[in-house]
Order: C-alpha cells, then sequence, then structure tokens
C-alpha cells in the first residue's frame, strides 16, 4: 500500500511499528497529522512518533505519569519519507535524519562495547 | 528444509519446555490425585501448539511479533494494560525461576540459597550478554535435554502402564470431598497456566523474527511445534507419572522444586539425582533466560525500539538496559526471602490472567487474510483456536476464586 492510497487510519496505521530503509525498528506511529479542509479530501501529513504523541489517545491522568515516566518528546515522520505501508510501516530514510533514534543513541552511550560474541 | 536444524530446533523445543512451574505442579499433582491430572497436561499442551503455531506462523509471514500486534489490534490504552499485566507476571515469574536455580544450585553445593541466587543470576546475564540468540536457545534447549532422566526412570519404576494411559482420558476422580473437588480445580487452572504461559509466545515469536524465518521455515514451524512441543510435554507427564508412582502412596507432597529430582534417585541413586538435579538447574536457567528476554522484547516491540539479541548489546541499547533491568528486579524479589513456592503460585496466577489478552489479538491477526494472506488460519487452525481461547479466559476467570478457597491448593 502506498501513503497516498485510501486507509483506514484507525485499524491499518495508528500503532504499527515504523523500520527505517535499513530495516531498523524506530518507533510506532503513536498519532497522525491531517492535512485538508472543508470540501476537501483530507490526507496523511506526517506521523508522530513518541511519548509526547499520546496526548490525544488517553485519559490526562494517564498522560501525565507517562509524561512522568518517558517525558514527552515528539518525532515528526512526513509523508514524503514514508516507503510503503504493510504490517509495518516501511520509511525511505534513516531513523537519525528524522531524529527517530535519539534515546537509542544517548543510552547507547552507556552501554559497554566489548565481550559478545 | 534442512534435517539437522529440524531435529536441533525439535531438541530444543523439548529439552526447553520444562520450567519451575512445570516441575512443581506435575510432582504435586501426581502425588495429590495420581494419575488424573495428566490429560490437563495434553489438553494445555495442544493448546501450546496450537498458539505456539500461529505465533510462529505470524512471525514468518507478517514479520510481526506478538506484541506489536497486541498494541496494534488492542489500541494504546489497553495494549498498555497488557504489557504491564504481562511485565508483572513475567517478572514474577522471572523471580520464581531465580529462586529455582537458588535452590538447585544450595541442594547440590550446600553453599547459602541466596549466595547461590545471586550466583545464578550472574551466570545468566553473562550468557546473555555474551551469546548471540541462535546459541543461547540452542545451549540451554540441548543441555535441557538432561531432563530425559525423568522419563527413563519413570521406566525403570514399570508403572502400571494402563492406569498411566487412562489419565490421558479427561477426568474428574470419583469420591473426592467438595474441598478436594475445588482442589483438583485449581490444579487443573494451574497447570493451563504452566503449560501456557504468555512469555513462552512472546519468546517463540520474537525468536521467529532473530531467526530472520519466512514462509520456508513454516514447516519446521509446524514441526518444532507440534512434535517438539509433545515430546518436552512428556516429560511434564513423566515427573506427574513418577511422583504418582512414588510419592502418592507414601504420602510424600513434594512441596519443594528438588523432592522432584527423588523420582531419579530412587531408580538410579546418587548418578539419577545428580543427572536429574543437573538437568533441572538447565531447564530452570533455560526458562530464567526466556522469560527475562520476554519481558524486554514485550517492552520493546511496544514501543518500538531496536531490539534483538541476534544484534550485538550496543546494536539495541535499550533493549539490552531492558533486560539488564528485567534480571536485576526479579532478584530484588528474590532477595526480600519471599518463598519460592509462594513465586510459583503467584506467577501460574498472574499468568493465567494475562493469557487471553495474550492469545486474542494473536488469533485475529493469525485469521486475517490481508496480512497473513493464504498463510491464514484455516477452518481448523481457527476452532482450535478460539476453542483454546474459551479454556483460558474460563481458567482466567476461574483462577482467583480457586486460589482463595483453596488457599493457593493447600487446603
Amino acid at each position: 500500500m502506498k501513503p497516498d492510497a485510501p486507509i483506514k487510519l484507525i485499524s491499518q496505521l495508528l500503532d504499527l511499528p515504523l523500520l527505517d530503509k535499513d530495516d531498523r525498528w524506530c518507533g510506532v506511529v503513536d498519532d497522525v497529522e491531517l492535512d485538508g479542509s472543508p470540501g476537501k479530501a483530507t490526507r496523511i501529513k506526517a506521523l508522530l512518533v513518541g511519548p509526547g504523541a499520546y496526548s490525544g489517545r488517553m485519559p490526562a491522568w494517564m498522560f501525565r505519569v507517562v509524561k512522568m515516566i518517558a517525558g514527552d518528546r515528539m518525532a515528526r515522520v512526513p509523508v514524503e519519507n514514508i516507503d510503503r505501508i504493510a504490517s509495518a510501516v516501511h520509511l525511505n530514510c534513516a531513523a537519525e535524519e528524522l531524529r527517530l533514534h535519539r534515546v537509542e543513541d544517548r543510552v547507547r552511550a552507556w552501554i559497554p562495547r566489548r565481550g559478545a560474541l | 528444509m534442512n534435517p539437522l536444524e529440524i531435529t536441533l530446533g525439535i531438541m530444543t523445543a523439548v529439552g526447553g519446555f520444562v520450567d519451575i512451574s512445570e516441575l512443581v505442579f506435575a510432582a504435586q499433582a501426581g502425588s495429590n490425585f495420581g494419575y488424573a491430572l495428566i490429560w490437563v497436561f495434553a489438553l494445555g499442551t495442544i493448546g501450546m501448539m496450537v498458539f505456539g503455531e500461529m505465533c510462529g506462523r505470524v512471525a514468518a509471514v507478517a514479520h510481526q511479533p506478538v506484541f506489536n500486534l497486541m498494541r496494534h489490534r488492542l489500541g494504546l490504552k489497553l495494549g498498555l494494560v497488557a504489557l504491564i499485566a504481562s511485565m508483572i507476571s513475567t517478572l514474577i515469574t522471572t523471580a520464581a525461576e531465580i529462586g529455582g536455580l537458588g535452590l538447585v544450585l544450595h541442594y547440590l553445593s550446600g553453599a547459602p540459597y541466596l549466595l547461590m541466587a545471586a550466583l545464578s543470576v550472574v551466570l545468566l546475564g553473562a550468557t546473555m550478554w555474551v551469546l548471540p540468540f541462535k546459541w543461547i536457545e540452542r545451549s540451554y534447549g540441548l543441555l535441557g535435554l538432561l531432563m530425559l532422566v525423568f522419563a527413563v526412570a519413570l521406566v525403570a519404576i514399570h508403572p502400571p502402564w494402563g492406569k498411566l494411559a487412562g489419565g490421558f482420558v479427561p477426568q474428574v476422580p470419583a469420591g473426592l470431598s467438595s474441598k478436594e473437588l475445588l482442589k483438583f480445580g485449581y490444579f487443573m487452572v494451574a497447570i493451563t497456566s504452566a503449560v501456557l504461559f504468555p512469555y513462552e509466545a512472546y519468546f517463540y515469536s520474537s525468536g521467529g523474527i532473530e531467526e530472520q524465518w519466512g514462509p520456508k521455515d513454516l514447516p519446521n514451524n509446524r514441526l518444532t511445534t507440534t512434535v517438539g512441543f509433545a515430546l518436552g510435554s512428556l516429560l511434564a507427564i513423566a515427573i506427574l507419572s513418577g511422583s504418582a508412582q512414588l510419592f502418592k502412596p507414601a504420602n510424600v507432597g513434594p512441596q519443594l522444586p528438588g523432592t522432584s529430582a527423588l523420582e531419579a534417585a530412587i531408580p538410579f541413586g546418587r548418578t539419577g539425582l545428580l543427572v536429574a538435579l543437573l538437568g533441572m538447574l538447565i531447564a530452570i536457567a533455560g526458562a530464567a533466560v526466556e522469560t527475562c528476554m520476554a519481558n524486554a522484547y514485550s517492552v520493546a516491540q511496544f514501543f518500538g525500539w531496536e531490539w534483538g539479541r541476534r544484534k550485538k548489546p550496543w546494536e539495541a541499547p535499550r533493549f539490552t538496559l531492558a533486560w539488564l533491568i528485567f534480571l536485576l528486579l526479579p532478584f530484588g524479589i528474590v532477595l526480600t526471602g519471599v518463598d519460592v513456592m509462594t513465586l510459583v503460585e503467584y506467577a501460574v496466577l498472574f499468568s493465567i490472567i494475562v493469557l487471553p489478552l495474550t492469545y486474542l489479538p494473536l488469533m485475529l491477526l493469525a485469521r486475517d487474510k490481508n496480512y497473513m494472506g493464504k498463510y491464514a488460519n484455516g477452518w481448523l487452525a481457527n476452532g482450535l483456536g478460539w476453542l483454546f481461547f474459551l479454556v483460558v479466559t474460563l481458567a482466567a476467570v476461574a483462577a482467583i476464586p480457586l486460589y482463595l478457597l483453596t488457599s493457593g491448593g493447600q487446603s
């Protein structure tokens, strides 16, 4: 499926995992940004990734707990960066270009690079 | 299909089937009710085959592990509830496995239990850091074949084969008092939970992705989940039957996991005891690794982190941090001094409650032709899948009342 094809947002896109061009996991579709106006077709403008995008999807108290634990950072994936949508959303660029691996890279600095086969 | 790969896969499934909960409940079921609960093990194993085959098929065709599906199918809120519930149940299970390891090492060495539990955590952590996925899975699975000593010991004590075979027929023993009936019900639920632990689905489906399965691996998946799980289940049934033959007539209640090892000691003496304890040690260690990694897989998949142990630990940093935490937290539980048997009971209780939430999204995806195409569930997989979903849902509903009414199977 291509990103400009008709799509049932809730069942087909929300909560799908994201894979970058090197097939690395780089987040989940937490929310979507739509483009459109009355009388015009509504289209997906971007995917929103990260705990900051949970705010519209859960009760306020639950979001406050999530924010306390995981923060409220959010990355934006423009629709032009979507290659195809299947059982995951495949991107046409590296996760780093969209700042999807920021936390991953921060934690990586703490992991010793030795001893593993 | 590579015959060596298939044989290794089946042997790994056999060696990795039994964990501390099955050891405990198999021995207690035999000493309390003779052969009458064998059919529950057999039924649970068929359920595990059905769901295990679906997990492997979905991993091979849709390239999706269970937790990705769970969030996509249940949505963020209900998915979070399922994640937290499964994390708690799997954490308690890991704590039970680490406690079990401490006990078995204590039996083998005489050193203090908590020191041996700490040593277990260090060794488990080291193997998970050093070895890639396939080696972890194969080494624990193949060494776990030492558990075959229980099957050999059963043959050596000449059980009444007719009675044993009769245990495969669904039954409730006649003449039980109402208290004993409730206890029988509690054991039915606990055994179902122990055989169908949710972590097994998370680990097996993630393993399929780790090994980069594709549709060509489907025959291997089917053989592993049917032949491998069936043979593995026979080991648990051998422990139950040995207990029915040796402990029930002597009114011995196997209150500690180590008691099961006596089943091999009686026919084979010191050597049998040693092999049985080593087999238990490896089987429990393998389950500890699986539970710990299953929790890390779940969290990483739910939030879309890099994950997998086919990668170096620093290539999937948040996943690595997660499994380190999920190894240390259960050790913290063990350090509080809580009894291993209590942990085992809580592990089966929490797990059965989580089971319907684990298998519903799996069922929904495995039958979805949009994702699975020609590999979607057929009528048999659908029929058996919904049947076992009903079984685990009923067991989940009955679990807490039965636990309370029987004081955890004690009354």
